[in-house]
Protein backbone atom coordinates (compact mmCIF):
# COMPACT_ATOMS: atom_id res chain seq x y z
CA UNK A 1 0.00 0.00 0.00
CA UNK A 2 1.94 2.98 -1.31
CA UNK A 3 1.83 5.94 1.04
CA UNK A 4 1.65 9.02 -1.19
CA UNK A 5 3.71 12.00 -0.04
CA UNK A 6 1.65 15.20 0.03
CA UNK A 7 2.92 18.68 -0.82
CA UNK A 8 3.56 19.70 2.79
CA UNK A 9 5.96 16.80 3.36
CA UNK A 10 7.90 17.67 0.23
CA UNK A 11 8.25 21.27 1.41
CA UNK A 12 9.39 20.07 4.82
CA UNK A 13 11.89 17.65 3.31
CA UNK A 14 13.22 20.33 0.96
CA UNK A 15 13.60 22.75 3.88
CA UNK A 16 15.61 20.22 5.85
CA UNK A 17 17.77 19.44 2.80
CA UNK A 18 18.29 23.15 2.24
CA UNK A 19 19.32 23.65 5.87
CA UNK A 20 21.88 20.86 5.54
CA UNK A 21 23.32 22.30 2.33
CA UNK A 22 23.36 25.83 3.78
CA UNK A 23 25.32 24.70 6.82
CA UNK A 24 27.63 22.49 4.76
CA UNK A 25 28.68 25.12 2.26
CA UNK A 26 28.49 27.84 4.92
CA UNK A 27 31.17 26.08 6.95
CA UNK A 28 33.71 26.27 4.11
CA UNK A 29 34.35 30.01 4.14
CA UNK A 30 34.93 30.60 7.86
CA UNK A 31 37.14 27.50 8.08
CA UNK A 32 39.43 28.90 5.39
CA UNK A 33 39.29 32.46 6.72
CA UNK A 34 39.98 31.58 10.34
CA UNK A 35 42.80 29.28 9.29
CA UNK A 36 44.51 32.08 7.39
CA UNK A 37 44.00 34.49 10.31
CA UNK A 38 45.43 31.97 12.78
CA UNK A 39 48.37 31.19 10.49
CA UNK A 40 49.31 34.85 10.08
CA UNK A 41 48.94 35.38 13.82
CA UNK A 42 51.30 32.48 14.55
CA UNK A 43 53.86 33.96 12.15
CA UNK A 44 53.54 37.38 13.78
CA UNK A 45 53.93 35.92 17.27
CA UNK A 46 56.94 33.96 16.06
CA UNK A 47 58.48 37.17 14.77
CA UNK A 48 57.65 39.26 17.86
CA UNK A 49 56.87 37.08 20.91
CA UNK A 50 56.69 40.10 23.24
CA UNK A 51 53.45 41.21 21.57
CA UNK A 52 51.80 37.78 21.96
CA UNK A 53 48.93 39.15 24.12
CA UNK A 54 47.91 41.89 21.71
CA UNK A 55 48.31 39.58 18.70
CA UNK A 56 46.17 36.87 20.27
CA UNK A 57 43.44 39.39 21.04
CA UNK A 58 43.54 40.80 17.53
CA UNK A 59 43.48 37.27 16.10
CA UNK A 60 40.36 36.42 18.12
CA UNK A 61 38.58 39.55 16.89
CA UNK A 62 39.64 38.79 13.31
CA UNK A 63 38.45 35.21 13.56
CA UNK A 64 35.11 36.29 15.03
CA UNK A 65 34.62 38.68 12.11
CA UNK A 66 35.65 36.02 9.59
CA UNK A 67 33.17 33.65 11.20
CA UNK A 68 30.21 35.95 10.59
CA UNK A 69 29.36 34.56 7.12
CA UNK A 70 29.20 31.08 8.61
CA UNK A 71 26.87 32.42 11.26
CA UNK A 72 24.60 33.95 8.61
CA UNK A 73 24.28 30.52 6.96
CA UNK A 74 23.56 29.10 10.41
CA UNK A 75 20.73 31.63 10.85
CA UNK A 76 19.39 30.70 7.40
CA UNK A 77 19.57 26.99 8.31
CA UNK A 78 17.76 27.62 11.61
CA UNK A 79 15.06 29.57 9.80
CA UNK A 80 14.65 26.71 7.32
CA UNK A 81 14.35 24.16 10.11
CA UNK A 82 12.14 25.99 12.57
CA UNK A 83 10.12 28.37 10.43
CA UNK A 84 9.42 26.60 7.17
CA UNK B 1 14.56 19.67 23.81
CA UNK B 2 11.05 20.09 22.48
CA UNK B 3 10.73 23.78 23.41
CA UNK B 4 13.57 25.01 21.20
CA UNK B 5 11.25 26.56 18.69
CA UNK B 6 8.72 27.80 21.26
CA UNK B 7 8.71 31.47 22.30
CA UNK B 8 6.47 32.68 25.13
CA UNK B 9 4.60 35.91 24.43
CA UNK B 10 2.82 38.62 26.37
CA UNK B 11 0.03 40.23 24.36
CA UNK B 12 -1.11 43.75 25.21
CA UNK B 13 -4.26 45.19 23.66
CA UNK B 14 -3.88 48.95 23.19
CA UNK B 15 -7.27 49.87 21.78
CA UNK B 16 -7.51 47.87 18.57
CA UNK B 17 -3.77 47.32 18.12
CA UNK B 18 -2.22 44.13 19.52
CA UNK B 19 1.23 44.56 21.08
CA UNK B 20 3.02 41.17 21.20
CA UNK B 21 6.12 41.09 23.43
CA UNK B 22 8.63 38.29 23.96
CA UNK B 23 8.30 37.76 27.68
CA UNK B 24 11.43 35.65 28.21
CA UNK B 25 13.68 38.27 26.66
CA UNK B 26 12.12 41.09 28.67
CA UNK B 27 12.45 39.29 31.99
CA UNK B 28 16.01 38.17 31.25
CA UNK B 29 16.98 41.70 30.21
CA UNK B 30 15.71 42.97 33.57
CA UNK B 31 17.73 40.24 35.30
CA UNK B 32 20.87 41.33 33.43
CA UNK B 33 20.22 45.00 34.22
CA UNK B 34 19.93 44.01 37.88
CA UNK B 35 23.24 42.11 37.66
CA UNK B 36 24.98 45.10 36.04
CA UNK B 37 23.68 47.43 38.75
CA UNK B 38 24.71 44.95 41.46
CA UNK B 39 28.21 44.76 39.94
CA UNK B 40 28.43 48.55 39.84
CA UNK B 41 27.29 48.92 43.45
CA UNK B 42 29.56 46.19 44.81
CA UNK B 43 32.56 47.55 42.88
CA UNK B 44 32.13 51.13 44.02
CA UNK B 45 30.79 50.57 47.56
CA UNK B 46 34.00 50.08 49.53
CA UNK B 47 36.20 52.39 47.52
CA UNK B 48 39.71 52.40 48.99
CA UNK B 49 43.24 53.12 47.83
CA UNK B 50 43.91 49.39 48.28
CA UNK B 51 41.21 48.08 45.95
CA UNK B 52 39.18 45.00 46.80
CA UNK B 53 38.67 42.30 44.12
CA UNK B 54 35.48 43.79 42.66
CA UNK B 55 36.97 47.27 42.57
CA UNK B 56 40.08 45.93 40.83
CA UNK B 57 37.93 44.24 38.19
CA UNK B 58 35.92 47.42 37.61
CA UNK B 59 39.06 49.56 37.44
CA UNK B 60 40.62 47.14 34.95
CA UNK B 61 37.57 47.31 32.67
CA UNK B 62 37.33 51.09 32.89
CA UNK B 63 41.03 51.66 32.22
CA UNK B 64 41.14 49.15 29.35
CA UNK B 65 38.16 50.63 27.54
CA UNK B 66 39.27 54.20 28.19
CA UNK B 67 42.54 53.25 26.47
CA UNK B 68 40.70 51.63 23.53
CA UNK B 69 38.33 54.59 23.07
CA UNK B 70 41.20 57.11 23.32
CA UNK B 71 43.11 55.21 20.60
CA UNK B 72 40.08 55.00 18.32
CA UNK B 73 38.41 58.40 18.76
CA UNK B 74 41.20 60.67 20.02
CA UNK B 75 41.17 62.90 23.09
CA UNK B 76 38.29 65.17 22.06
CA UNK B 77 35.54 62.55 21.82
CA UNK B 78 36.92 60.08 24.33
CA UNK B 79 34.92 61.42 27.27
CA UNK B 80 31.65 61.41 25.35
CA UNK B 81 31.74 57.84 23.99
CA UNK B 82 33.70 55.99 26.66
CA UNK B 83 30.69 55.36 28.92
CA UNK B 84 28.64 54.07 25.97
CA UNK B 85 31.32 51.62 24.89
CA UNK B 86 32.21 50.39 28.41
CA UNK B 87 28.56 50.11 29.42
CA UNK B 88 27.69 48.25 26.24
CA UNK B 89 30.51 45.77 26.80
CA UNK B 90 29.55 45.04 30.42
CA UNK B 91 25.86 44.69 29.47
CA UNK B 92 26.62 42.35 26.56
CA UNK B 93 29.11 40.35 28.61
CA UNK B 94 26.57 39.68 31.35
CA UNK B 95 23.86 39.10 28.71
CA UNK B 96 25.93 36.33 27.13
CA UNK B 97 27.05 34.87 30.47
CA UNK B 98 23.65 34.76 32.14
CA UNK B 99 22.68 31.66 30.09
CA UNK B 100 25.15 29.61 32.11
CA UNK B 101 23.07 30.02 35.28
CA UNK B 102 20.38 27.32 35.53
CA UNK B 103 16.91 28.48 34.54
CA UNK B 104 18.09 31.71 32.94
CA UNK B 105 18.39 32.44 29.21
CA UNK B 106 20.45 35.00 27.32
CA UNK B 107 18.48 38.08 26.19
CA UNK B 108 20.80 38.27 23.16
CA UNK B 109 19.27 34.97 22.01
CA UNK B 110 16.47 37.13 20.62
CA UNK B 111 17.01 39.10 17.38
CA UNK B 112 15.15 42.07 18.84
CA UNK B 113 17.89 42.69 21.42
CA UNK B 114 20.81 42.52 19.02
CA UNK B 115 19.07 44.41 16.21
CA UNK B 116 18.03 47.06 18.71
CA UNK B 117 21.63 47.48 19.87
CA UNK B 118 22.84 47.49 16.26
CA UNK B 119 20.38 50.21 15.24
CA UNK B 120 21.34 52.21 18.34
CA UNK B 121 25.01 52.03 17.31
CA UNK B 122 24.09 53.01 13.74
CA UNK B 123 22.12 56.08 14.86
CA UNK B 124 24.90 57.13 17.25
CA UNK B 125 27.59 56.77 14.57
CA UNK B 126 25.63 58.67 11.91
CA UNK B 127 24.33 61.26 14.34
CA UNK B 128 27.91 62.04 15.30
CA UNK B 129 28.95 62.17 11.67
CA UNK B 130 26.25 64.71 10.86
CA UNK B 131 27.13 66.79 13.93
CA UNK B 132 30.88 66.69 13.27
CA UNK B 133 31.05 67.02 9.50
CA UNK B 134 27.80 68.89 8.86
CA UNK B 135 24.94 67.53 6.79
CA UNK B 136 26.28 68.69 3.42
CA UNK B 137 29.69 67.08 3.82
CA UNK B 138 28.11 63.96 5.32
CA UNK B 139 25.81 63.53 2.31
CA UNK B 140 28.59 64.41 -0.13
CA UNK B 141 30.64 61.51 1.21
CA UNK B 142 28.07 59.06 -0.11
CA UNK B 143 29.02 60.18 -3.62
CA UNK B 144 32.70 59.88 -2.75
CA UNK B 145 34.68 57.88 -5.29
CA UNK B 146 32.23 58.12 -8.20
CA UNK B 147 28.75 59.67 -8.23
CA UNK B 148 27.04 56.46 -9.40
CA UNK B 149 28.41 54.56 -6.37
CA UNK B 150 25.87 56.20 -4.05
CA UNK B 151 23.51 53.17 -3.78
CA UNK B 152 26.47 50.95 -3.02
CA UNK B 153 27.62 53.24 -0.20
CA UNK B 154 24.12 53.43 1.27
CA UNK B 155 23.69 49.66 1.16
CA UNK B 156 27.17 49.28 2.68
CA UNK B 157 26.15 51.37 5.68
CA UNK B 158 22.91 49.44 6.23
CA UNK B 159 24.74 46.13 5.75
CA UNK B 160 26.97 47.02 8.72
CA UNK B 161 23.96 47.10 11.03
CA UNK B 162 22.62 43.79 9.70
CA UNK B 163 26.00 42.06 9.90
CA UNK B 164 26.84 43.20 13.42
CA UNK B 165 23.38 42.28 14.77
CA UNK B 166 23.10 38.91 13.07
CA UNK B 167 26.66 37.97 14.06
CA UNK B 168 25.87 38.32 17.78
CA UNK B 169 22.38 36.83 17.41
CA UNK B 170 23.57 33.84 15.33
CA UNK B 171 26.48 33.02 17.62
CA UNK B 172 24.43 33.08 20.81
CA UNK B 173 21.34 31.27 19.53
CA UNK B 174 23.49 28.74 17.64
CA UNK B 175 25.52 28.07 20.79
CA UNK B 176 22.45 27.65 22.97
CA UNK B 177 20.80 25.26 20.49
CA UNK B 178 23.98 23.18 20.24
CA UNK B 179 24.13 23.06 24.05
CA UNK B 180 20.49 21.87 24.29
CA UNK B 181 20.81 19.29 21.52
CA UNK B 182 24.13 17.80 22.62
CA UNK B 183 23.05 17.72 26.27
CA UNK B 184 19.92 15.85 25.14
CA UNK B 185 22.02 13.39 23.13
CA UNK B 186 24.45 12.77 25.99
CA UNK B 187 21.61 12.56 28.58
CA UNK B 188 23.35 15.33 30.49
CA UNK B 189 26.49 13.38 31.28
CA UNK B 190 30.02 14.89 31.40
CA UNK B 191 29.73 17.26 28.42
CA UNK B 192 27.41 20.12 29.49
CA UNK B 193 29.93 22.01 31.69
CA UNK B 194 32.44 22.09 28.82
CA UNK B 195 29.70 23.13 26.37
CA UNK B 196 28.59 25.95 28.66
CA UNK B 197 32.23 26.86 29.20
CA UNK B 198 32.93 27.16 25.51
CA UNK B 199 29.66 28.46 24.03
CA UNK B 200 28.49 30.39 27.05
CA UNK B 201 31.63 31.94 28.49
CA UNK B 202 34.26 31.98 25.73
CA UNK B 203 32.11 32.65 22.67
CA UNK B 204 29.97 35.03 24.75
CA UNK B 205 33.00 37.07 25.79
CA UNK B 206 34.50 37.15 22.29
CA UNK B 207 31.20 38.16 20.69
CA UNK B 208 30.55 40.88 23.30
CA UNK B 209 34.05 42.25 22.68
CA UNK B 210 33.66 42.06 18.88
CA UNK B 211 30.26 43.80 18.94
CA UNK B 212 31.62 46.60 21.14
CA UNK B 213 34.84 47.02 19.16
CA UNK B 214 32.98 47.16 15.83
CA UNK B 215 30.55 49.75 17.18
CA UNK B 216 33.57 51.79 18.31
CA UNK B 217 35.23 51.37 14.90
CA UNK B 218 32.04 52.40 13.07
CA UNK B 219 31.89 55.58 15.18
CA UNK B 220 35.57 56.35 14.63
CA UNK B 221 35.23 55.81 10.86
CA UNK B 222 32.40 58.34 10.80
CA UNK B 223 34.30 60.88 12.87
CA UNK B 224 37.53 60.88 10.88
Amino acid sequence: MAVEISGADIVRAAAMLGAGIAMGIGAFGPGLGEGIVAGKACEAIGRNPREAGLLTRTMLVGQAVAESTGIYSLVVALLLIFVV
Amino acid sequence: MENIGKVSHWVFHLGDTRLVVNSTTLMMTWVVIGLVLAFALIATRGRAMVPGPWQQLAEFLVQWFRELVRDALGEAYEERYFTLICGMFIFLLLCNWVGVLPGLEEPTKDINTTLGLGIMGFIIAHGTAIKVKGLKQYLKEYFEPMFFLMPLNVVGEVAKVISISFRLFGNIIGGSIIIVVVTHLVYGLLLPPFLYGFFGLFVGTVQAFVFTMLTLVYISVQIR
